[in-house]
């Protein structure tokens, strides 16, 4: 081990053992809210997959739209958000969200290659649902601002992972991995259509 | 030599991450209300987003565009507290808040070229509606002057940190397609996202 990296490691357990909580006087109610909005898009498969399946999908297409994915979709999905929180309805959310696993999952296992706008739309387009999903559970967070950040963050993080572990597909192996995830999410994407629709479960 | 005064580093950081509360009275008879001013908006994530985001639109603009803020920013503060307290006018100011962060932002993620009156204008506006929305917090026993000295001396420091981290992040010559600027600009359509479902529950609400 190196004489940083054992730095780090020391400075991240004294930081560790040493924590105790901040004592801010709306502490409680950020802390759940934060804890709430991280963990929601990470709990729900359906959600967490086809943000990964986004990544992936943008990392195969290269650029530009391995960057313009990251910073054009938190916008168009809080734009969801904000139609979840005014209540306006959409139709099936569920199902779309469930739809878009099953479909951004099977564009990346069949390396599908559409124009850059066509693969935007069609992200965008789903990010709406995905959005709205979070924002109509927004109002009842405990703290609705610590939600919205954990929310985003995590969100963010996911797509973030899904273009790193998206970069395997330089090499022909990884390519054929990052094929290989696209169709297990596209297989869940389906399993939860089925759920959705009442077929399955 | 490095090695000690690495030793001696980790060292200082044990104690300084084990220390406890003083509880010093005279801190709480004297200086409280400065710590109240200072800690009352880093204890609410609308203005230390709000900040945040500022301080990273600047630095991402670059040192020149960065350095009259350090002074407008405070200064905005102590104006915004003092003419709601003489007004005897707090707002929320919610809907506010979450345009600001929007247009903040955005531009953050859009690595717009912003002229340098144009920000500090900005900022100096948003640091007198924030500053005046902090106002809420003081109560008739409460030390005006310690708590507007603590606010914008809050403010500085968040600015002047997060500014100072994000040129330092980008480096002087930044590329705007390097992975370092493509970082900086997600995290500002993570800010615009954030201010665009604040604005929605604001008006929810």
């Amino acid at each position: 081990m190196s004489s940083r990296l054992r730095l780090f490691v020391t400075v991240a357990l004294t930081g560790v053992a040493l924590a105790s909580p901040a004592l801010a006087h709306d502490g409680e109610g950020v802390t759940g809210g934060l804890t709430s909005g991280f963990l929601h898009p990470l709990t729900g498969v359906d959600h967490l997959v086809a943000m990964i399946a986004v990544g992936l999908w943008g990392a195969q297409l290269g650029a530009p739209a391995i960057f313009l994915l990251p910073i054009a979709f938190p916008l168009v999905m809080a734009l969801g958000g904000v139609l979840g929180v005014l209540h306006i309805p959409l139709p099936a959310p569920e199902m779309m969200i469930a739809l878009s696993a099953l479909l951004l999952g099977a564009a990346v296992a069949m390396r599908v290659r559409p124009p850059v706008v066509v693969a935007a739309l069609i992200v965008a387009l789903f990010a709406i649902f995905h959005g709205h999903a979070h924002g109509a559970e927004l109002p009842g967070a405990a703290d609705p601002m610590a939600y919205g950040v954990g929310f985003v963050t995590a969100t963010g993080l996911l797509h973030g992972f899904g273009i790193l572990t998206g970069a395997l597909s330089r090499w022909p192996l990884g390519a054929r991995v990052i094929q290989g995830l696209g169709a297990s999410i596209a297989l869940l994407g389906g399993y939860f259509l089925f759920l959705g629709a009442g077929v399955a479960g | 030599m490095m090695r000690r005064s690495r030793q001696a580093g980790v060292g200082a950081l044990f104690l300084l991450l084990s220390a406890t509360n003083a509880k010093a009275h005279i801190l709480g008879a004297r200086l409280g209300d400065f710590y109240a001013g200072a800690a009352h908006p880093l204890t609410d994530l609308k203005d230390v987003t709000l900040w945040v985001a500022l301080g990273m639109l600047a630095g991402s603009l670059g040192a020149k565009q960065t350095r009259p803020l350090l002074l407008l920013f405070p200064f905005g503060l102590a104006i915004g507290v003092t003419s709601a307290m003489a007004l005897n006018v707090t707002s929320e100011g919610a809907l506010f808040a979450a345009g600001a962060l929007v247009l903040l932002g955005a531009l953050l993620a859009a690595a717009a070229p912003i002229p340098v009156v144009a920000l500090g204008g900005f900022a100096l506006v948003l640091a007198m509606m924030r500053g005046a929305a902090n106002a809420a917090a003081i109560g008739p026993e409460t030390n005006r002057l310690l708590f507007v000295a603590g606010l914008s001396a809050a403010g500085y420091v968040v600015v002047t940190l997060v500014s100072a981290a994000t040129l330092a992040f980008r480096g002087e010559m930044a590329d705007a397609r390097a992975w370092r600027s493509i970082a900086i600009r997600a995290l500002g359509s993570w800010l615009a996202a954030l201010g665009l479902m604040m604005g929605g529950l604001a008006l929810a609400s």
